[in-house]
């Protein structure tokens, strides 16, 4: 075989080859999808295979083509930040008249319907009036400080405001939703102030509904990390002991034996920090020698489905223990012991592992462990794990705080967050003001717990705990610790929370019925599946072998636009199929153009290799204007269109650029190939006679 | 397989006629669509709520929905069906609480039809700003792509040739609104204007652009092939050079949509219709309209010589 024969073999496998390799992660999720859905109502083995293949099924997950939500059901949410609403808040309640009330008014006719900037239309429209902002927004006292001219430091306050609060929202949800255990739940920022929510899956959508729009509660709470707190995990334990058990998660009859199998699997493979935990109590049990270890002469993995069993809420927690704040924490475990075996003095720490987060709060949330708690403790969790987002693998874990039941105080004292840096030790840290009320309170809160740690919960989840280290007077405070300038961010934006209740209206919401969803996806798949088959029979009865090499290159040329959506993680809609329609009527005919070109040759009695060079040549202008010119039609729609239309016009620039590599390298390639191989006829239903 | 033989036949002598009809046509057509109460605009360009429900055993009729939608509260609200039994649209002239709104609905249903079963097949909710936005960015890049083409193909071809595909294009797309409008009426499948069915129209517009690219190709090449033919031959010879093209790409791809339309289920199947439609005024446009609209402009407007037909000619 020639090289340059070679060469054209390559160009037709190499697509065929990266199409597949684009598209396995496809195929492997539905097949894995179809064994885990067998297995559900089963826990113990879906528990196992989740543990066996849950890396491998979230890895083809993340790569597989998506269905957009009018194919596979869910819901779809668009909200708006109100920020007019955001700037009627901002204003001085005194100092508010009917001017102000009427530039408000006049900014919203405006805006209602345009997609104008609404802080840069109130911005206009406020100078037009000849007022001075400084009339109506309270100018901060940093800002007083620092001189410059106020009118610009409050117009930049509420720019900063504005931006603010949709990340703000945007944050809440975000962690409001988690909650939920939602698969691939997609929440994207839309211009400057609007939120896309993207919800397969969805059970019950008013929930969800009630969940995004309620507005975020910040509260500082004094953390309460000590014995108490200890003896209250064991307390749950208790509530759960019986509970849990009976439920077919932790039901460990050692009768059936694959069952064990299956349930020791899973825990071997589960989170080091529980074998850890579990080994090293009966370690510690085995020297202490106080009591008999109940867990002696058993297996390390009957010892874990144990200690499961008997301490379903404290063996999800890895605890660490420090003498003072000089000393270094180390590892210990509460497995076997009472609260009172640990000392009253010094410092704890708990954390929870990522992968076992979601069963821990939904502990928590049960009512019968909120009966046992007692009556001046909660158990919060942080919102993010601790450190660095982890690598694949290796497990995140997420700190747990014991704080005081009542919030000593409440976030709307806070009139201003931001980030900075520390000037001495250029760390990233966040700036705080509060009201001259909350100043006061603030003021004795910190005075009175020097040392100790306060933390700032939004929403039920800890953003910080930073530690006390003076009496804030004056309600200026600093709050360092923020690993990351990303970190620092973020805490500002939740303690702007407090300040600034981001006013967020639904404004378009969309709702797919799981019937609805599966149906269509059922329906379109086959009627998809048999026009293709369809078209592939038509050319094959039309033009004979070369049909045949048509069709080749038509499969490729879908199995090539699917695959450079996945790969580009790219969604599946229904416009988006109407654009692979349109390109693969485009492949169709650029087909149908050469061969009709070629018959013209073969009739006028050229070789089948002229016949071959010539049809290409001549249907080339007419394939690469014709393709060029939808290409090129692609172009506004994918920058001015709406979501639909973006998608039917991706689909379509995909499967146009396709179109022209497959109808005119791939099926040359393919008659190049036939012609090199010494063949002097062809069958591409001509009639016999020419 | 040969089906369509060389062929000569006078697709030009009659242009004047057909075009006027064509044109006729669609323009009375474009009118009756806006006498008040023809297009019906879906929820995305009108802005509302709107709810779709299943029942199984299809035990309501229209008229009992709308009254039990009434007892539930929404009095004013519209219900509708489309070719499938059991499964209505109600819509509600409100905004912002699609979910309540819906869950309110199949519950009050359910009670109503208590021996049938209530699904919520969808429930929509479009502000009416959103749904303004919407039909502006349509609009909007929907006239820049007919820029766009306009200026490729002038470049590619000259500037007539761009023209006549616009004015070609126009009438597809005028044609096939007129035609889905008219058909919604019928009921039979859902039609109704909406952000998806405009992926419908550009897909329309994708395969009539790529149509007109094939025949005007045709013509610069038999321009340079017999050269001193007047336009009315050249244009005469190319249609008739394609034509076998046009046909078999034309059918083929009408025979896959026509599969979509009657088995495609409630998301494809309007959308199909919408296509299919769109592809047969395409093809049509391509011989008589597009060629039609290039001769008038060049002889009338450039007043170039375009000669008269040769029947003769082989």
């Amino acid at each position: 075989m020639s090289s340059k024969t070679w060469s054209k073999w390559l160009l037709i496998l190499l697509p065929i080859v990266a199409g597949a390799y684009l598209l396995w992660p496809t195929y492997n999720y539905y097949r894995m999808n179809q064994e885990r859905e067998s297995l559900i109502g089963d826990s113990a083995a879906l528990e196992s295979w989740d543990l066996a293949n849950g890396e491998d099924f979230a890895k083809a997950r993340n790569a597989r083509l998506k269905l957009g939500l009018d194919l596979r059901g869910g819901m779809y949410v668009t909200l708006e930040v109100d920020i007019l609403k955001l700037i009627e808040e901002s204003a001085d309640p005194l100092s508010v008249d009917e001017d102000f009330t009427n530039i408000l008014e006049k900014t919203r006719t405006q805006t209602d319907n345009t997609d104008l900037d609404v802080l840069d239309t109130y911005l206009v429209n406020f100078r037009a009036s000849g007022k001075s902002l400084l009339q109506y927004f309270p100018l901060s006292s940093s800002d007083e400080a620092k001189g410059g001219d106020p009118e610009k430091a409050i117009e930049e306050k509420l720019r900063n405001d504005a931006a603010g609060a949709v990340d703000q929202a945007m944050e809440v949800i975000r962690q409001r939703i988690n909650k939920y255990d939602l698969s691939e739940v997609n929440i994207q920022k839309q211009g400057a102030r609007r939120i896309v929510i993207e919800l397969p899956d969805v059970k019950d959508e008013k929930e969800i509904r009630s969940l995004i729009q309620t507005t975020a509660r910040l509260e500082f709470k004094r953390v309460m990390m000590n014995r108490d707190l200890i003896r209250t995990f064991y307390t749950i334990d208790n509530v759960l002991k019986g509970v849990v058990a009976a439920e077919p998660v932790v039901d460990t009859t050692a009768t059936d034996s694959t069952a064990v199998a299956k349930d020791s699997a899973a825990i071997a493979k589960a989170d080091t920090a529980k074998k850890d935990t579990a080994a090293a109590a009966t370690a510690t049990t085995d020297t202490s020698k106080k009591n008999a270890n109940p867990y002696a002469g058993l297996s390390d993995d009957e010892v874990a489905r144990r200690v499961k069993r008997d301490y379903p809420f404290t063996y999800m927690l890895t605890g660490l223990f420090a003498q003072s704040e000089k000393s270094s924490f180390q590892n210990f475990d509460l497995i076997l012991k009472k609260a009172e075996d640990f000392p009253e003095q010094g410092i704890y720490n708990f954390v929870v592992s990522g992968t076992m987060l979601q069963q821990f709060l939904k502990y928590l949330e049960r009512p019968d462990v909120k009966r046992a708690m007692p009556a001046d403790l909660d158990i919060v969790v942080a919102a993010r794990p601790e450190g660095t987002p982890a690598k694949d693998g290796t497990p995140e874990f997420y700190n747990v705080y014991g704080v005081v039941r009542e919030a000593d105080l409440t976030g709307d004292v806070v009139t201003e967050a931001f980030p900075s840096f520390d000037q001495s030790s250029n760390q990233p840290m966040v700036l705080m003001e509060m009201t001259g009320e909350g100043a006061e309170r603030w003021a004795q809160i910190t005075g009175a717990n020097i040392g100790k740690r306060i933390a700032i919960i939004l929403d039920g989840r800890v953003y910080s705990a930073p530690t006390v280290q003076n009496k804030i007077t004056g309600g200026s405070s600093q709050i360092t610790g923020a690993t990351s300038p990303e970190e620092a961010n973020l805490l500002a934006v939740v303690l702007k929370a407090g300040a600034l209740k981001a006013p967020v209206k639904i404004i378009e919401e969309r709702v797919v019925g799981p019937s609805l969803g599966e149906d269509s996806i059922r329906r379109g798949v086959t009627s998809s599946l048999l026009s293709f088959a369809l078209i592939v029979l038509f050319m094959l009865a039309y033009y004979v072998w070369g049909g045949g090499l048509a069709d080749i290159a038509l499969m490729m040329n879908v199995l090539l636009v699917i695959a450079g959506l996945a790969g580009f993680g790219g969604t599946l809609t229904l416009p988006g199929i109407a654009g692979i329609i349109l390109s693969t009527a485009m492949a169709v005919d650029a087909n149908i153009l050469i061969f009709e070109r070629m018959r013209e040759e073969l009739y006028a009695g050229k070789t089948l290799k002229a016949a071959i060079d010539q049809g290409f040549e001549k249907a080339w202008s007419a394939i690469i204007d014709s393709n060029l010119t939808n290409i090129l039609a692609t172009v506004p729609l994918l920058i001015w269109g709406s979501g639909p239309v973006r998608g039917f016009a991706v689909t379509l620039l995909v499967g146009a650029v396709i179109t022209l590599f497959t109808a005119v390298v791939v099926t040359r390639a393919m008659f190049t190939l036939i012609a090199a191989s010494g063949a002097t006829t062809f069958n591409i239903g001509q009639k016999r006679t020419a | 397989m040969d089906l369509i033989k060389k062929t000569n036949i006078d697709f030009v002598s009659n242009r004047v006629a057909i075009f006027r009809a064509s044109v006729i046509i669609a323009l009375i057509g474009l009118a009756a669509t806006f006498l008040p109460g023809m297009i019906d605009l879906g929820i995305d360009f009108t802005g509302g709520t709107q709810i779709t429900v299943k029942f199984a055993k299809q035990s309501a009729s229209a008229d009992q929905v709308r009254a039990a939608v009434g007892e539930i509260g929404f009095g004013g609200a519209e219900i509708k069906s489309f070719g499938t039994t059991g499964e209505y649209l109600i819509r509600i002239n409100e905004t912002g609480r699609a979910s309540e709104i819906s869950a309110d609905i199949v519950a009050g249903l359910q009670k109503s039809f208590s021996n049938d079963t209530v699904t919520l097949l969808g429930a929509d909710n479009v502000d009416p700003k959103v749904s303004s936005e919407l039909a502006f960015d349509s609009a909007l890049s929907l006239f820049l792509a007919t820029i766009i083409i306009l200026l490729y193909v002038a470049f590619r071809f000259q500037f007539a040739y761009g023209l006549s595909a616009i004015v070609a294009l126009a009438h597809d797309v005028v044609l096939a609104f007129v035609v889905s409008v008219l058909f919604n009426k019928t009921g039979l499948l859902n039609l109704e204007l909406s952000i998806n069915s405009l992926a419908a129209y550009l897909t329309i517009l994708g395969y009539s652009i790529n149509d007109k690219v094939v025949v005007f190709d045709r013509i610069r090449e038999n321009r340079e092939k017999h050269k001193g033919m007047s336009l009315v031959d050249l244009v005469n010879l190319s249609l008739n050079e394609t034509l076998s093209r046009t046909l078999i790409t034309g059918v083929s791809v009408l025979a896959a949509l026509l599969v979509m339309v009657f088995l495609g289920g409630d998301v494809l199947e309007g959308f199909a219709f919408t296509m299919f439609i769109g592809i047969v005024i395409g093809t049509f446009s391509s011989i008589y309209i597009a060629s039609a609209f290039l001769i008038w402009y060049s002889d009338r407007v450039q007043h170039k010589s375009v000669g008269e037909l040769h029947t003769k000619k082989a």
